[in-house]
């Protein structure tokens, strides 16, 4: 069971030890930023090639989905919510297409974008209704709840980073009981699913959970 | 296995990188290209509709200017119809006129001619009454008896002639 723990790759003097996910994690942020000025090169407003509208069709299609929720006027998060969107596309589905361990399955991982999500989620509720305003909905409706709303705010990133490290660690570990019992072909559809299909799944309600608690912030 | 440590700092870090890099090279050139295109779209339907609504106006415009002309056609025709009618009139008018006087004067000139001949007939049956009258009685009579001679001799000669007229 050496496949569950993240090793540490290399040391720094100073920072210390650099875990396997961190390193994936930067062939995946390579990747995705190399790609990106690749597709956005030769953009253009009329007569779009093949690949600039499966683009525009995809961001498109974020850009729609995020604004069916939180609405027109909260463009400016988009960007944040497209980018955990396609890391965590990437980094879900990394294992069968590039053969390495998941960062999503270390939990520094998915507490790190937890984190995040409870950051933008608290500070989108402060943005659109002021800090009073923020500080008071603690005691809404009655000053009773208090103690279970402030309890919210750490509960839904945890339960976003619980989410996601655990289904990806419990596909992972399925993946690797089943590669070490039968090799070959049983595990090509089983991993469509534990990887390709649970792994878009669970990014899918990352950012979907993250906008919706934005939204009910600002409410 | 379920340890944190400060690889979640530099998780978060890479996610702030991530975001910033790929708000920079990826959203924003694409939003902004949809954006331009979406625009783009939007002028360009809006001006179809606008020269629509003007083609629009210009028929109207048209249609009012040609029924005008339809209206003002009818009544040059009208007048040209009365106008033509007046002058038809007029001309078969003087043409009438004018033929009766040809003919007025002509009739006219038949009567003076009939007159001149008949004056010029009688003078010369009066002159060839004077000579045979002169025949007839000799050189006896005076010159100024002759001119009564005649002239009863025309009277009687002219109501035999009316007789015969009768």
């Amino acid at each position: 069971m050496e496949e569950l723990n993240c090793e540490t790759v290399f040391t720094l003097p100073v920072i210390g030890g650099i875990s396997e996910s961190v390193v994936v994690t930067w062939i995946i942020m390579a990747v995705l930023v190399l790609l990106s000025v690749i597709l956005v090169r030769n953009l253009r407003v009329e007569n779009p090639g093949k690949v600039q509208l499966a683009l525009e069709a995809a961001i498109g299609w974020a850009q729609d989905f995020f604004e069916g929720i939180l609405g027109k006027e909260n463009r400016r998060y988009f960007p944040y919510l497209i980018t955990v969107l396609l890391f965590l596309g990437a980094s879900n589905t990394i294992a069968p297409l590039c053969g390495f361990k998941p960062p999503t399955k270390d939990l520094n991982v998915t507490a790190a974008l937890a984190v995040m999500s409870m950051c933008l989620i608290e500070y989108s509720g402060i943005r659109k209704n002021g800090l009073k305003h923020w500080a008071k909905h603690f005691a809404q409706p009655v000053p009773v709840v208090a103690p279970i709303m402030i309890l919210e705010v750490v509960i839904r990133p945890l339960s976003l980073c619980m989410r996601l490290f655990g289904n990806m660690l419990a596909g992972f570990v399925v993946m690797e009981l089943l590669k070490t019992v039968v090799p070959v072909l049983v595990p090509i559809p089983v991993s469509f699913y534990f990887d390709i299909f649970d792994g878009l799944l669970q990014a899918y309600v990352f950012v979907f959970l993250t906008a919706l608690f934005m939204n009910e912030e600002m409410e | 296995m379920l340890q944190l440590n400060l690889n979640l700092v530099w998780e978060m870090i890479n996610l702030i990188v991530l975001f910033l890099l790929l708000r920079h090279f990826l959203i924003r050139p694409v939003t902004d290209i949809m954006e331009k295109r979406k625009k783009l779209i939007a002028d360009g339907l809006q001006n179809a509709q606008d020269a629509q609504n003007d083609a629009m106006k210009m028929k109207q415009e048209y249609e009012d200017a040609l029924k005008g002309a339809k209206q003002e056609s009818v009544k040059i025709l009208e007048n040209a119809r009365t106008e033509a009618k007046s002058e038809y009139d007029r001309i078969v008018g003087e043409a009438g006129e004018r033929a009766g006087s040809i003919i007025e004067s002509a009739k006219e000139t038949v009567r003076m001619e009939r007159e001149k001949t008949m004056n010029e007939l009688r003078s010369e049956i009066a002159g060839l009454a004077v000579a045979s009258a002169g025949k007839i009685l000799g050189r006896q009579a005076g010159s100024g008896d002759d001119q009564n001679l005649y002239d009863q001799f025309l009277e009687e000669v002219g109501e035999a002639h009316e007789d015969t007229d009768k």
